[in-house]
């Protein structure tokens, strides 16, 4: 029994001497954004384990959600201890799997995580006391397979993204389940249920893996033993199954991928531009972990513009085609950092202008997609032609100008492709930051959109010249900023990947979050992550509600207070939420280098 | 003569360490420059500051005259770098990614695809035609790094520990290639911490302590009578953890 201990119990040591160091390091600001991200969506849970069970039952699948498809798109996971580093040691499979799922529970994420989950406790204490014995294990069991399904996750994609077939397919099932949780509403709908929670969905949150803790606990609560005990030994069946497989996906991921062997079209180009272009749709298309993307993005916008045709609605589908271009921008994020050190060779010829060829290659490996989403489904429906093909010209020029600006100026280091082992999504040890960096580029391409649609609403066609000169006008102006920029800075650019690390600010700027103290990066992100409660609900909505005489008090602490009271706390919440951001920002800038 | 390369006060400093210290160097043309030094000394910070891959804090470095950091085009137009352990277009087989940086490099088609044929096939990397960079072989990876460092006929080049886990075979051919080269005027400095090797192939040496110049010059005139082992041990100061055995092992 002891030597079966060993090994799980030095692997989470390794575990937590290894992010004990990083904890110093730079790594540190991301782990401790996320950190407090993650608190809040944690205390958010347990608001709903105080509310109802239908509400704690959804925040749960979205939590399975977040574990399933988090490392899938944001750098392949949890990776501190590889099973590479323990080939040598002639474990079998179950053991390793063992061990490794020991310390896959110590670390940030499944700490959070236990804190939500921590909510079953609550919920069944609310039920009555004899739930308690229940959601105890439910709890542990409910965390085992969280952690075990991203797990397992993560090593599936690695199968998948071994072969072309595999990585189209991932990308089609992976986009058609994220766009059917963004568009859950028209399912919901659809099952011709209106307002609350319907009955169909209430179900179905219960029947997911995510659900099956609640329900124990609720059966226990009214004392239904046979059926508690039914969902929690359901739990630890799931939890030996997810196990067996995990232990058989380690076994295969220590075979190496195999070489290459297909016809190959030589390079036709005849200048340094179209020899940037060649390389990039080469890369494009023999990546396959780009394949994925690129095929996740167009499946991501057909699937979100074609859900509500459930309903028998199809005025959506002209979108596909801007959702697909936003999606595939937001996946290309990190355009410069996901080819590491390669840098080095446009350094070596500073004639050559890369961005313009990467700029190209980008438009031509979206843009037909997107021309081909927009003409046919737009035709399908027979308009609106001006805002489709506005928002289609400006989102294809402003992707194209965006993606590589903000790859230059908010660089991710990633892990060198010949470096990244046995897991091809892990591209950056940083996936804190390539997650964010991806939003920020979904949010501003989008933006890029903006002036062409209020045209093309205000004056029709328009618009699309409108679309086609802030493309174009993106396309170009931001890319001779990216390319300035990549003079400028490119041995800088390169010794970041190099070495893994973001520079050290100059002085006279602003300290970076990564440089601060450790308890004033703790309090910066609480404020950024707070501030916009007492601003925005308790201050500006409330103010509006007030404004409208609206009825209805929820959660909105002003309206309950006597009318004296009233505004002069909207006052207090406003300021108080600026006084928030206001901190937030004074504690990097009183730090500032000199 | 313009020495092909000049290094003058080279310095760089990480954080608290200081990895280049006022590095001064010069290598006459037609010379085969060693660079010695352990793990950690310098060699490969100094080399990517004399090519334009790292900003030095102070110092500068002239390429047959042409300063790399104020005059880049000129002074770049005329070194082959071959850096270690940095990434390739993966996703390209060695054919491609030869015409790409030769299209890159400015040079017509024409050119980069008869340069490309003969690199592959002198190289013996012809066999791989099919091949993906990302799959090469660690001696693979080193002589397509060559072949793309000489692509443009540089007059300097400038090789970061050419030989470092490459097999017999491949370090063969790559000895007879850089002979051929310094033989037809060309200048090399690389750098290595196998001594052996660069007694045999150089001309020169310098040895780089903890970021600085311990001695450089012709390589009879630095190791004198002794040999390049003993000279560098000697410099570098190590003490005597080498005649150390390791109890457990003995019987």
């Amino acid at each position: 029994m002891a030597v079966a201990l060993t090994v799980p119990r030095t692997m989470a040591a390794m575990k937590l001497a290894v992010l004990r160091n990083s904890m110093s390091g730079q790594k540190a600001g991301s782990i401790v954004m996320g950190g407090v991200l993650g608190l809040v969506l944690a205390g958010g849970t347990l608001y709903a384990a105080f509310q109802s069970g239908d509400l704690l039952a959804a925040a749960y699948a979205v939590w399975m959600l977040g574990w399933i498809f988090g490392p899938v798109f944001a750098g392949g996971g949890d990776e501190t201890l590889r099973p590479e580093y323990f080939t040598s040691l002639g474990l079998a499979p179950r053991r390793l799997a063992a061990g490794l799922l020991v310390s896959a529970f110590v670390g940030v994420a499944p700490a959070i995580s236990l804190l939500a989950l921590s909510g079953l406790v609550v919920f069944g204490v609310r039920q009555s006391p004899a739930a308690v014995p229940v959601a105890l294990p439910a709890v542990l069991l409910q965390l085992a397979v969280f952690v075990l399904l991203s797990r397992v996750a993560v090593a599936v994609m690695g199968l998948a993204l071994r072969s072309r077939a595999g990585a189209i397919g991932a990308g089609l099932v992976n986009g058609a389940i994220l766009a059917a949780l963004g568009q859950g509403w028209v399912f919901a709908v659809a099952l011709g249920q209106t307002g609350g929670v319907p009955a169909g969905a209430s179900a179905a949150v219960r029947l997911l893996p995510s659900g099956w803790g609640l329900t124990a606990v609720e059966a226990a609560g009214t004392g239904e033993w046979g059926r508690a005990g039914l969902a929690l030994g359901a739990l630890a069946v799931l939890v030996a199954l997810l196990l067996a497989t995990w232990a058989a996906l380690l076994a295969r991921r220590a075979g190496s991928v195999k070489a290459s062997a297909r016809g190959r079209r030589p390079i036709t180009a005849a200048t340094a531009t179209g020899a940037v272009m060649a390389k990039e749709l080469r890369t494009w298309s023999r990546d396959l972990v780009r394949t994925h993307q690129l095929t996740f993005a167009v499946a991501y916008g057909v699937f979100f513009a074609a859900a509500p045709l459930v309903l028998g609605w199809n005025a959506m589908l002209p979108w596909a085609g801007p959702i697909f271009i936003i999606m595939a921008a937001a996946m290309s994020a990190n355009l410069y950092g996901v080819d590491g050190t390669e840098l080095w060779l446009t350094l070596l010829s500073p004639g050559a202008a890369d961005v313009r060829g990467r700029q190209l290659a980008w438009l031509l490996a979206v843009g037909p997609v997107a021309a081909a989403l927009t003409l046919g489904l737009t035709s399908v429906t027979g308009g609106p032609w001006p805002m489709a093909l506005a928002l289609t010209a400006a989102l294809l020029g402003g992707a194209a100008g965006l993606v590589p600006l903000i790859a230059v100026y908010a660089l991710v280091p990633g892990i060198d492709p010949h470096r990244r082992g046995n897991n091809p999504l892990r591209s950056s040890e940083d996936d804190g930051a390539m997650t964010g960096l991806a939003y920020a580029v979904l949010v501003l391409v989008a933006l890029t959109g903006a002036p062409a649609a209020v045209a093309a609403a205000l004056y029709g066609w328009a618009g699309v010249a409108v679309g086609v000169l802030t493309g174009g006008l993106c396309l170009w102006g931001f890319g001779l900023l990216a390319q300035r920029r990549l003079h400028a800075q490119g041995p800088e650019l390169l010794h970041m990947m190099r070495t893994g690390k973001r520079p050290a600010a100059k002085p006279g700027s602003w300290a970076r979050f990564d440089d601060l103290p450790k308890r004033e990066q703790i309090i910066t992100a609480v404020c950024w992550s707070l501030g916009a409660i007492p601003l925005f609900p308790q201050g500006i909505v409330a103010g509006v509600l007030k404004v409208n005489g609206t009825e209805d008090r929820s959660w909105f602490l002003a309206l309950h207070l006597p009318e004296a009271l009233q505004w002069p706390v909207i006052a207090f919440m406003v300021l108080l939420g600026l006084g928030v951001y206001g901190l937030g920002l004074w504690i990097p800038y009183r730090r500032r280098t000199r | 003569m313009t020495p092909a390369l000049e290094i003058a006060g080279l310095t760089k400093t990480f954080g608290e360490k200081v990895a280049a210290d006022h590095v001064d160097l010069t290598v006459p043309p037609g010379s085969f420059y060693g660079l010695v030094g352990q793990n950690g000394a310098g060699k490969t910070t100094t080399l990517s500051m004399a090519t334009g891959l790292l900003r030095p804090d102070g110092g500068s470095a002239r390429i047959f005259g042409a300063d790399v950091w104020s005059d880049p085009s000129r002074a770049l137009a005329m070194v082959g770098v071959l850096p270690d352990g940095l990434a390739m277009p993966e996703r390209l087989t060695g054919r491609e990614v030869l015409t790409y940086l030769g299209l890159l490099r400015g040079l017509a088609k024409d050119v980069v695809a008869a340069r490309a044929q003969e690199l592959l096939s002198v190289l013996e990397l012809d066999q791989a035609e099919k091949t993906l960079v990302i799959e090469y072989s660690t001696g693979m990876r080193k002589k397509i790094g060559l072949a793309a460092a000489l692509l443009h006929a540089p007059r300097l080049l400038v090789l970061d520990e050419p030989f470092e886990a490459v097999d017999p075979v491949s370090a063969a051919t790559i000895k007879t290639i850089l002979r051929g080269f310094v033989a037809g005027g060309g200048s090399i400095v690389l750098s290595s911490h196998v001594m052996a090797l660069v007694e045999q192939l150089c001309d020169h040496v310098a040895v780089i302590d903890r970021g600085r110049v311990a001695a450089a010059g012709p390589l009879e005139q630095v190791r004198g009578d002794r040999s390049l082992e003993d000279t560098f041990v000697g410099l570098v100061g190590s003490s005597d953890t080498g005649s150390r055995g390791l109890s457990w092992l003995s019987r």
